[in-house]
Protein backbone atom coordinates (compact mmCIF):
# COMPACT_ATOMS: atom_id res chain seq x y z
CA UNK A 1 0.00 0.00 0.00
CA UNK A 2 1.17 3.00 -0.96
CA UNK A 3 1.75 5.95 2.01
CA UNK A 4 0.80 9.41 1.83
CA UNK A 5 3.26 11.57 3.96
CA UNK A 6 2.12 14.95 4.92
CA UNK A 7 5.61 17.03 6.44
CA UNK A 8 6.06 18.91 9.67
CA UNK A 9 3.46 21.52 9.38
CA UNK A 10 1.88 24.12 13.09
CA UNK A 11 -1.54 24.44 13.57
CA UNK A 12 -4.07 24.98 16.27
CA UNK A 13 -5.26 22.56 18.34
CA UNK A 14 -9.02 22.43 16.89
CA UNK A 15 -7.15 22.28 13.26
CA UNK A 16 -4.76 19.98 14.34
CA UNK A 17 -8.02 17.43 15.55
CA UNK A 18 -10.05 18.52 12.44
CA UNK A 19 -7.20 17.67 10.11
CA UNK A 20 -6.63 14.06 11.65
CA UNK A 21 -10.64 13.36 11.49
CA UNK A 22 -11.02 14.84 8.06
CA UNK A 23 -8.66 12.79 6.48
CA UNK A 24 -9.83 10.05 8.30
CA UNK A 25 -13.19 10.03 6.57
CA UNK A 26 -11.60 10.93 3.64
CA UNK A 27 -9.25 8.05 3.55
CA UNK A 28 -12.26 6.16 4.12
CA UNK A 29 -14.19 6.85 1.12
CA UNK A 30 -10.82 6.02 -0.93
CA UNK A 31 -10.23 9.48 -1.81
CA UNK A 32 -7.05 9.83 0.14
CA UNK A 33 -4.27 7.40 0.84
CA UNK A 34 -3.36 6.02 4.09
CA UNK A 35 -1.75 8.79 5.51
CA UNK A 36 0.93 9.79 8.27
CA UNK A 37 1.24 13.05 9.12
CA UNK A 38 3.96 15.02 11.31
CA UNK A 39 2.80 18.34 13.19
CA UNK A 40 3.65 20.73 15.91
CA UNK A 41 0.84 22.88 18.04
CA UNK A 42 0.67 26.42 17.77
CA UNK A 43 -0.18 27.90 20.15
CA UNK A 44 1.09 25.31 22.52
CA UNK A 45 -2.18 22.78 23.70
CA UNK A 46 -3.13 20.25 25.66
CA UNK A 47 -5.29 17.89 24.15
CA UNK A 48 -7.69 15.62 26.60
CA UNK A 49 -8.74 12.18 26.10
CA UNK A 50 -12.33 11.39 24.96
CA UNK A 51 -13.53 10.33 28.12
CA UNK A 52 -11.91 13.14 30.55
CA UNK A 53 -13.46 15.86 32.08
CA UNK A 54 -11.84 19.27 30.71
CA UNK A 55 -12.50 20.96 33.75
CA UNK A 56 -11.38 17.85 36.03
CA UNK A 57 -8.02 17.90 34.01
CA UNK A 58 -6.98 21.16 32.94
CA UNK A 59 -7.30 24.37 34.65
CA UNK A 60 -8.73 26.28 31.91
CA UNK A 61 -8.89 29.59 33.20
CA UNK A 62 -4.76 29.81 33.10
CA UNK A 63 -5.03 28.43 29.95
CA UNK A 64 -6.89 31.18 28.78
CA UNK A 65 -4.62 33.32 30.17
CA UNK A 66 -1.73 31.73 28.81
CA UNK A 67 -3.44 32.13 25.65
CA UNK A 68 -2.59 28.11 25.82
CA UNK A 69 -5.64 25.88 23.67
CA UNK A 70 -7.18 23.22 24.63
CA UNK A 71 -9.29 20.48 22.44
CA UNK A 72 -10.64 17.07 23.16
CA UNK A 73 -9.17 13.96 21.42
CA UNK A 74 -11.52 11.63 19.80
CA UNK A 75 -9.09 8.95 21.14
CA UNK A 76 -9.12 7.59 24.65
CA UNK A 77 -5.99 8.30 26.92
CA UNK A 78 -5.08 11.22 28.97
CA UNK A 79 -4.18 14.75 29.31
CA UNK A 80 -1.10 16.17 27.47
CA UNK A 81 0.66 19.30 27.33
CA UNK A 82 1.93 19.91 23.98
CA UNK A 83 4.45 22.65 23.93
CA UNK A 84 4.50 24.27 20.65
CA UNK A 85 8.59 23.54 20.75
CA UNK A 86 8.67 20.83 23.04
CA UNK A 87 7.39 17.89 20.90
CA UNK A 88 6.67 16.62 17.80
CA UNK A 89 3.02 14.66 17.29
CA UNK A 90 1.95 12.28 14.70
CA UNK A 91 -0.98 10.57 13.13
CA UNK A 92 -1.03 7.54 11.46
CA UNK A 93 -4.53 7.08 9.51
CA UNK A 94 -5.05 4.38 7.38
CA UNK A 95 -7.87 1.14 7.22
CA UNK A 96 -7.49 -1.54 9.59
CA UNK A 97 -6.49 -4.22 7.71
CA UNK A 98 -3.38 -2.88 7.24
CA UNK A 99 -2.48 -3.13 10.87
CA UNK A 100 -2.38 -6.38 13.58
CA UNK A 101 -6.16 -7.07 14.72
CA UNK A 102 -5.59 -6.58 18.07
CA UNK A 103 -5.24 -3.15 19.30
CA UNK A 104 -2.35 -3.80 21.78
CA UNK A 105 -0.64 -5.14 18.98
CA UNK A 106 -1.42 -2.62 16.61
CA UNK A 107 -0.21 -0.11 19.21
CA UNK A 108 3.19 -2.05 19.19
CA UNK A 109 3.15 -2.20 15.56
CA UNK A 110 3.23 1.49 14.67
CA UNK A 111 5.13 2.32 18.16
CA UNK A 112 8.35 0.16 16.58
CA UNK A 113 8.27 2.88 13.88
CA UNK A 114 9.07 5.65 16.38
CA UNK A 115 11.75 3.34 17.79
CA UNK A 116 13.04 2.82 14.54
CA UNK A 117 12.59 6.63 14.46
CA UNK A 118 14.47 7.21 17.30
CA UNK A 119 17.54 4.57 17.14
CA UNK A 120 18.42 7.12 13.92
CA UNK A 121 19.66 9.58 16.20
CA UNK A 122 21.11 7.02 18.66
CA UNK A 123 18.53 6.64 21.35
CA UNK A 124 17.09 3.55 22.48
CA UNK A 125 14.00 3.05 23.18
CA UNK A 126 11.32 0.66 23.84
CA UNK A 127 7.74 -0.51 24.02
CA UNK A 128 6.02 0.25 26.97
CA UNK A 129 2.30 -2.10 26.50
CA UNK A 130 -0.35 -0.37 26.40
CA UNK A 131 0.41 2.61 24.50
CA UNK A 132 3.88 3.96 25.51
CA UNK A 133 7.23 4.24 24.70
CA UNK A 134 9.74 4.15 27.18
CA UNK A 135 14.09 5.31 27.37
CA UNK A 136 16.06 3.96 30.15
CA UNK A 137 12.53 3.22 31.75
CA UNK A 138 11.17 6.96 31.51
CA UNK A 139 8.24 8.02 29.09
CA UNK A 140 9.39 9.31 26.10
CA UNK A 141 6.00 8.68 23.70
CA UNK A 142 2.37 8.47 24.64
CA UNK A 143 -0.26 7.04 21.98
CA UNK A 144 -3.63 7.05 21.78
CA UNK A 145 -5.59 5.05 18.48
CA UNK A 146 -9.45 4.96 17.56
CA UNK A 147 -11.14 2.64 15.38
CA UNK A 148 -14.18 4.25 13.24
CA UNK A 149 -16.08 2.48 10.41
CA UNK A 150 -12.60 0.14 9.69
CA UNK A 151 -10.14 3.15 9.84
CA UNK A 152 -7.36 3.27 11.98
CA UNK A 153 -6.53 6.70 13.82
CA UNK A 154 -3.50 6.79 15.96
CA UNK A 155 -1.86 9.64 17.13
CA UNK A 156 1.42 10.02 19.33
CA UNK A 157 3.65 12.56 20.56
CA UNK A 158 7.63 12.56 20.99
CA UNK A 159 8.73 14.58 23.58
CA UNK A 160 11.48 16.78 22.41
CA UNK A 161 11.77 19.21 25.32
CA UNK A 162 10.27 19.02 28.59
CA UNK A 163 9.11 22.07 30.46
CA UNK A 164 7.37 20.40 33.55
CA UNK A 165 6.89 23.69 35.29
CA UNK A 166 4.59 25.25 32.00
CA UNK A 167 3.11 21.22 31.84
CA UNK A 168 1.71 21.68 35.43
CA UNK A 169 0.84 25.36 35.39
CA UNK A 170 -2.12 24.03 32.91
CA UNK A 171 -3.00 20.11 33.94
CA UNK A 172 -4.81 19.42 37.13
CA UNK A 173 -2.87 16.28 38.64
CA UNK A 174 -6.02 13.82 40.29
CA UNK A 175 -5.20 12.59 43.76
CA UNK A 176 -5.07 9.14 42.47
CA UNK A 177 -2.75 9.37 39.95
CA UNK A 178 -0.35 11.34 42.92
CA UNK A 179 -1.14 8.52 45.77
CA UNK A 180 -0.32 6.04 43.12
CA UNK A 181 2.91 3.99 44.79
CA UNK A 182 3.99 2.84 41.70
CA UNK A 183 3.99 6.51 40.35
CA UNK A 184 6.52 8.66 41.58
CA UNK A 185 7.50 12.50 40.63
CA UNK A 186 7.16 13.26 36.91
CA UNK A 187 11.03 13.76 36.84
CA UNK A 188 11.39 9.99 37.12
CA UNK A 189 9.17 8.92 34.85
CA UNK A 190 9.40 11.17 32.31
CA UNK A 191 12.33 12.24 29.51
CA UNK A 192 12.96 14.03 26.45
CA UNK A 193 14.63 13.53 23.84
CA UNK A 194 17.29 16.36 24.43
CA UNK A 195 17.87 14.84 27.77
CA UNK A 196 19.41 12.20 25.53
CA UNK A 197 21.23 13.87 22.43
CA UNK A 198 21.72 17.03 21.64
CA UNK A 199 19.98 17.20 18.68
CA UNK A 200 17.90 20.38 16.57
CA UNK A 201 14.28 19.29 16.63
CA UNK A 202 14.07 19.48 13.22
CA UNK A 203 17.28 16.64 13.09
CA UNK A 204 14.51 14.76 15.30
CA UNK A 205 11.80 15.47 12.38
CA UNK A 206 14.36 14.21 9.90
CA UNK A 207 14.92 10.71 12.00
CA UNK A 208 11.02 9.86 12.55
CA UNK A 209 10.12 10.48 9.16
CA UNK A 210 12.74 8.03 8.32
CA UNK A 211 11.49 6.06 10.85
CA UNK A 212 8.23 5.88 9.77
CA UNK A 213 9.08 5.50 5.96
CA UNK A 214 11.66 2.95 6.33
CA UNK A 215 10.64 -0.15 4.03
CA UNK A 216 7.31 1.60 2.79
CA UNK A 217 6.49 2.26 -0.84
CA UNK A 218 5.49 6.32 0.13
CA UNK A 219 5.06 9.77 -1.37
CA UNK A 220 5.38 13.02 -0.04
CA UNK A 221 2.13 14.96 -0.26
CA UNK A 222 -0.04 18.08 1.10
CA UNK A 223 -3.72 17.75 2.51
CA UNK A 224 -5.87 18.25 -0.37
CA UNK A 225 -8.07 21.61 -0.87
CA UNK A 226 -11.29 19.39 -0.23
CA UNK A 227 -9.81 17.51 2.99
CA UNK A 228 -8.91 21.38 4.01
CA UNK A 229 -12.27 22.55 3.31
CA UNK A 230 -14.04 19.96 5.72
CA UNK A 231 -11.37 20.21 8.16
CA UNK A 232 -12.12 24.19 8.84
CA UNK A 233 -15.85 23.10 9.10
CA UNK A 234 -14.86 20.09 12.09
CA UNK A 235 -12.31 22.61 13.49
CA UNK A 236 -14.91 25.64 13.66
CA UNK A 237 -17.94 23.15 14.54
CA UNK A 238 -16.74 20.56 16.29
CA UNK A 239 -13.36 21.07 18.05
CA UNK A 240 -13.55 24.63 18.75
CA UNK A 241 -16.86 23.77 20.46
CA UNK A 242 -17.81 24.20 24.20
CA UNK A 243 -20.56 21.48 23.04
CA UNK A 244 -17.63 19.32 21.95
CA UNK A 245 -14.54 20.13 24.54
CA UNK A 246 -16.79 20.73 27.40
CA UNK A 247 -19.21 17.64 26.77
CA UNK A 248 -17.94 16.33 30.21
CA UNK B 1 -27.30 14.09 45.84
CA UNK B 2 -24.06 14.39 44.17
CA UNK B 3 -20.97 11.89 44.43
CA UNK B 4 -17.75 11.99 43.46
CA UNK B 5 -15.23 8.55 43.58
CA UNK B 6 -11.97 8.13 41.84
CA UNK B 7 -9.84 5.33 41.59
CA UNK B 8 -6.59 3.93 40.12
CA UNK B 9 -7.45 0.51 38.48
CA UNK B 10 -4.80 -1.56 39.26
CA UNK B 11 -2.46 -2.49 36.61
CA UNK B 12 -4.90 -0.06 34.57
CA UNK B 13 -5.85 3.93 33.50
CA UNK B 14 -7.66 6.34 36.15
CA UNK B 15 -11.12 6.14 36.61
CA UNK B 16 -14.08 8.64 37.92
CA UNK B 17 -17.45 8.15 38.47
CA UNK B 18 -19.61 11.22 39.43
CA UNK B 19 -23.39 10.73 39.74
CA UNK B 20 -26.55 12.45 40.71
CA UNK B 21 -28.92 10.21 42.68
CA UNK B 22 -31.47 9.93 44.99
CA UNK B 23 -32.96 6.49 45.70
CA UNK B 24 -32.09 6.08 41.75
CA UNK B 25 -29.31 7.00 39.66
CA UNK B 26 -30.58 9.78 37.91
CA UNK B 27 -27.18 10.89 35.46
CA UNK B 28 -23.94 9.22 35.86
CA UNK B 29 -20.30 10.15 34.09
CA UNK B 30 -17.78 7.23 33.92
CA UNK B 31 -14.47 8.98 33.43
CA UNK B 32 -10.98 8.75 32.99
CA UNK B 33 -7.79 7.79 30.91
CA UNK B 34 -8.82 4.58 29.62
CA UNK B 35 -9.44 3.28 26.33
CA UNK B 36 -13.00 1.72 25.18
CA UNK B 37 -13.30 0.29 21.64
CA UNK B 38 -15.91 1.38 19.89
CA UNK B 39 -16.15 4.63 21.74
CA UNK B 40 -19.92 4.82 21.75
CA UNK B 41 -20.13 1.66 24.05
CA UNK B 42 -19.35 4.35 27.05
CA UNK B 43 -22.39 5.84 26.80
CA UNK B 44 -23.85 3.42 26.21
CA UNK B 45 -23.08 2.12 30.21
CA UNK B 46 -24.44 5.16 31.07
CA UNK B 47 -27.38 5.06 29.46
CA UNK B 48 -27.91 1.53 31.35
CA UNK B 49 -27.07 2.87 34.56
CA UNK B 50 -29.18 5.75 34.37
CA UNK B 51 -32.42 5.01 36.68
CA UNK B 52 -30.95 1.99 38.51
CA UNK B 53 -31.88 1.66 42.63
CA UNK B 54 -28.42 3.52 44.25
CA UNK B 55 -28.68 0.30 46.34
CA UNK B 56 -27.61 -1.62 43.20
CA UNK B 57 -25.31 -3.86 44.49
CA UNK B 58 -21.42 -4.51 43.00
CA UNK B 59 -22.46 -7.15 41.00
CA UNK B 60 -25.36 -6.31 39.15
CA UNK B 61 -23.56 -3.25 38.15
CA UNK B 62 -21.03 -5.50 36.92
CA UNK B 63 -23.80 -7.72 34.97
CA UNK B 64 -25.33 -4.17 33.36
CA UNK B 65 -21.63 -3.14 32.25
CA UNK B 66 -20.85 -6.77 30.62
CA UNK B 67 -24.19 -6.78 28.92
CA UNK B 68 -23.28 -3.77 26.93
CA UNK B 69 -19.93 -4.54 26.48
CA UNK B 70 -20.96 -7.72 24.61
CA UNK B 71 -23.75 -5.91 22.93
CA UNK B 72 -20.97 -3.65 21.72
CA UNK B 73 -18.55 -6.71 21.11
CA UNK B 74 -16.07 -3.68 22.73
CA UNK B 75 -12.55 -4.35 23.84
CA UNK B 76 -12.49 -2.14 27.47
CA UNK B 77 -8.54 -1.33 27.94
CA UNK B 78 -7.05 0.11 31.30
CA UNK B 79 -10.67 -0.34 32.67
CA UNK B 80 -12.76 -3.14 33.68
CA UNK B 81 -16.28 -3.62 34.72
CA UNK B 82 -15.62 -4.81 38.11
CA UNK B 83 -13.65 -1.74 38.35
CA UNK B 84 -16.47 0.51 37.01
CA UNK B 85 -18.60 -1.43 39.66
CA UNK B 86 -16.59 -0.57 42.94
CA UNK B 87 -16.11 3.53 41.69
CA UNK B 88 -19.77 4.01 41.58
CA UNK B 89 -20.47 2.40 44.86
CA UNK B 90 -17.75 4.06 45.89
CA UNK B 91 -19.45 7.51 44.53
CA UNK B 92 -22.89 6.60 45.93
CA UNK B 93 -21.33 6.60 50.13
Amino acid sequence: MNWRIIELQSNTAAMNMAIDDAVARFVKQGSSKPTIRFYTWKPSAVSIGRFQSLEHEVNVKRCEGLGIDYVRRITGGGAVYHDSGGEITYSVIGPETMFPKGIRESYSCICQWVIKGLSNIGIWAEFAPINDILVEGKKISGNAQTRRNGILLQHGTVLYDLNIKKMFGVLKVSKAKISDKMIKNVEDRVTSVIRHRPVSSRELYNALLKGFTEGKEYEMGVISKEEMEFADELAENTYSSKEWNFSR
Amino acid sequence: MKGFAEMKVPGGKLLAIRVDYSDRIDKIEILGDFFIHPEECLEAIENSLTGIEAASSASEIVEKVDAIVARYDAELIGVNSQAIADTIKSALK
